[in-house]
């Protein structure tokens, strides 16, 4: 009985929220309260899930992360939602050299392919979409990033009308667990799971992706003619 | 023994190609190409006839025998032959492009050239200015055939881009009689070789004049005929140099040569194509010369703090450009950053013919900065990536996104490979992330919080189109491209993410 107590207390893979959390290297995500939830970002491998629909500034979100480290690396999409535009990934600081796309026909084939990108060392991020990762593939992607010092960004569908489907709701071996939601005009982001951290509800993230009629509204606002002009017809 | 001997015949002239060459093929590069160069002829005749596609007439000139010495295909056209006088080519070409010939700036590319074959062949004597010796027997043995070896040798002098003669025999005086007969073949058979070496002619063997006409005069005009001849005949009528040269042909003494060893410091010279008069022209050669350095450097695993470029000038004296760093660096970009701050402000006395780089200090890197390794780009990784995914997944599947040259959402991005694809990404904050590969009937209720951006198609397409795009957003936050065509119809066409 003490022999096993003693051996479960000196497992290497038991963490202890006691324990002072490790010096290693983060990469900020560039939003102060998402990084103070995650201790200073996230790490600098391994596989994060993200939850959410496609669309509402997932991909923005990693926009430090994706284009701003290790950029003499590729970035691989893997069964991307559509087709990925050249101009938007310049837009997003990407050099289009950099950029692979793979599109397989099948689940298996696109966790094959997220393996291999991961274990090239020739990727430093690889972008997957799928909905179909159990906790056996998610291990072995887990393994081939950190091993491999690589970043593997996992987006699948939020489980909000699948309370039953257990594939969607179960926990995974990896690094991060993020589900994105849309409330009230900001991003929301919630840490379900994270190594090393506690998790965290609903963090407000105000974060604008996509260009807005702001300017020409102040334009508008502050450019009313003041007097009638001598040919104004009203 | 086995030698192989390399006789660059016309190694100006390719030098001159390659580095006209580096440059791209720049207009603005050619015009001022044709401007530079020293002209002969009337104008009137040498006006540049629009619309010949032929490559201009290239020799080179020595001026002590007043020969042509090196010609390339355009001047061949035009009817000019190795060793007719400049007025001859003149008239028979009045536009032909003329480079001086100089023995000492053949030896220094022919110099280069052994630094480059060193890392792959040991044995190199420099012989004269324009021809190498290379040992081959004991190499053999390493490579693993005679095949091999050759191929080794061959595929390094190919990827230097210069054109040669060469032959294989026992000695080096034996090769280099069949080199400059021209044999080109790869001989180690003895006998083989004995047969050709038989034929050749007297006039190419290193005989002093004197001697060969002592020969000439008593009916030897083949070296069979020399060969044939017995020693101590020999001895009594020629001087010991004559007998020694001879032995050395038979092969039966151990070559006195001096072989080469490679600089302990890095020097790479270049002559430039045509006269260059500002640093911005410069500069590519500059950069090519950094990319020899970074080459040399990665070999070695080293890293400097110093260059030093010469520049050199017709007339005025040579410019010393040092370059300081103060971070030990190998990488051909963190050296042109600095370059291009450095050469900036200098102004060149007159056009500049030729530069050198050089550097003496180098420094190891050490295991402490390990930013050698984070940042180790590994080339072969990306090919063997995309080669599994192919293989495995087909290869329509895996692909690098292409821009064209278009402000239509629909042919922007591209897999498919046409003339009109550009080389530089332009950036638009309203390209959507992904596009549908059709667009689709708007159905949900959205919120449009961009626009209208109006695109209308080029004219001349059979179905012109006019479309007023927005961006929208839907009650969860889906942030979409919508468009409203000419018939009010509200269509989906893209997401941002």
């Amino acid at each position: 009985m003490n022999k096993s107590l003693s051996m479960l207390e000196n497992h290497p893979h038991i963490w202890r929220a006691r324990e002072q959390s490790q010096q290693e290297e983060r990469f900020s995500l560039g939003f102060d309260q998402l990084d103070e939830a995650l201790n200073g970002g996230i790490s600098t491998s391994g596989v994060i899930r993200i939850r959410t629909l496609t669309g509402i500034g997932e991909l923005s979100l990693f926009k430090h992360v994706i284009s701003k480290q290790r950029t003499h690396k590729m970035i691989a999409f893997v069964n991307p939602p559509g087709d990925i535009q050249a101009p938007w990934l310049a837009t997003f600081g990407i050099d289009v050299k950099q950029v692979l796309i793979v599109k397989p026909s099948t689940e298996k084939e696109s966790l094959w392919a997220t393996e291999q990108c991961l274990k090239s060392t020739a990727c430093h991020c690889v972008i997957l979409w799928s909905n179909g990762v159990n906790t056996k593939e998610s291990r072995r992607l887990q393994v081939a990033a950190t091993h491999n010092d690589a970043l593997c960004l996992l987006f699948t569908r939020p489980n909000r009308n699948s309370m039953h489907n257990s594939a969607a709701l179960q926990t995974l071996p990896i690094s991060l667990d993020l589900c994105l939601n849309y409330r009230q005009h900001a991003l929301e982001v919630s840490v379900l799971k994270q190594r090393h951290g506690w998790p965290k509800d609903s963090i407000a993230i105000h974060n604008d992706w996509t260009p807005n009629n702001r300017a020409i509204k102040w334009a508008v606002e502050h450019n009313k003619v003041k007097r009638h002009v001598l040919h104004s017809v009203s | 023994m086995l030698w192989a001997y390399l006789y660059f015949h016309q190694i100006t002239l390719d030098t001159h190609e390659k580095a006209s060459l580096s440059v791209g093929n720049n207009s603005r590069y050619d015009t001022k190409n044709e401007a530079r160069h020293k002209r002969t002829g009337e104008s009137a005749n040498g006006q540049h006839q629009p619309g010949k596609t032929q490559t201009p007439a290239v020799i080179v000139y020595c001026e002590k025998t007043n020969h042509i010495v090196q010609r390339n295909n355009g001047a061949l056209q035009q009817g000019i032959e190795i060793g007719h006088g400049l007025a001859q080519a003149g008239a028979l070409c009045p536009q032909v492009c003329i480079i001086p010939f100089s023995e000492e700036d053949e030896r220094l590319t022919l110099v280069q050239l052994a630094h480059r074959l060193y890392p792959f062949v040991s044995d190199i004597v420099i012989d004269t200015h324009n021809t190498l010796a290379i040992r081959l027997d004991n190499l053999v043995h390493y490579y693993g055939g005679h095949k091999e070896l050759w191929s080794t040798i061959t595929h390094e002098l190919n990827l230097s881009k210069v054109s040669y003669h060469f032959a294989t025999a026992w000695s080096i005086e034996a090769a280099r009689i069949l080199a400059l007969n021209g044999v080109d073949n790869y001989e180690c058979d003895r006998d083989n070789i004995k047969h050709r070496l038989s034929q050749c002619s007297l006039s190419l063997t290193a005989l002093d004049k004197k001697t060969k006409e002592a020969l000439t005069r008593v009916g030897i005009r083949h070296v069979h005929q020399l060969l044939a001849m017995p020693v101590h005949e020999l001895g009594r009528r020629f001087d010991n140099n004559t007998i020694s040269y001879l032995t050395a042909l038979r092969g039966e003494t151990f070559p006195h040569v001096t072989l080469f060893r490679p600089a302990e410091h890095f020097e790479h010279f270049t002559l430039l194509p045509f006269d260059v008069e500002n640093t911005q022209h410069l500069t590519p050669f500059m950069e090519k010369l950094l990319g020899y350095l970074a080459h040399y450097l990665r070999a070695r695993n080293l890293q400097t703090s110093t260059l030093c470029f010469q520049i050199d000038f017709r007339e005025h004296p040579s410019t010393q450009l040092e370059i300081k760093s103060a971070l030990p660096q190998s990488t051909v970009d963190s050296w042109l950053s600095l370059l291009t701050l450095r050469i900036e402000n200098e102004v060149l006395p007159e056009p500049a013919v030729s530069i050198t780089l050089r550097c003496d200090n180098f420094e190891t890197i050490e295991g402490s900065n390990g930013d050698f390794f984070s940042n180790r780009f590994n080339e072969v990784a990306q090919k063997q990536l995309i080669g599994r995914l192919n293989a495995k997944l087909g290869e329509e599947c895996t692909f690098q996104p292409k821009v064209s040259d278009t402000h239509q959402f629909e042919t922007m991005s591209n897999a498919e490979i046409s003339s009109s694809i550009s080389a530089s990404t332009f950036t638009s904050d309203i390209v959507p992330t992904f596009l549908f590969d059709t667009p689709k009937p708007l159905t949900q209720s959205t919120k449009v919080c961009f626009g209208p951006v109006r695109l209308h198609s080029e004219w001349w397409h059979e179905t012109p189109r006019k479309r007023d795009y927005f961006i929208a957003q839907t009650l969860y936050g889906v942030r979409m491209l919508i468009f409203k065509d000419e018939d009010n119809q509200w269509w989906a066409q893209g997401l941002f993410s």
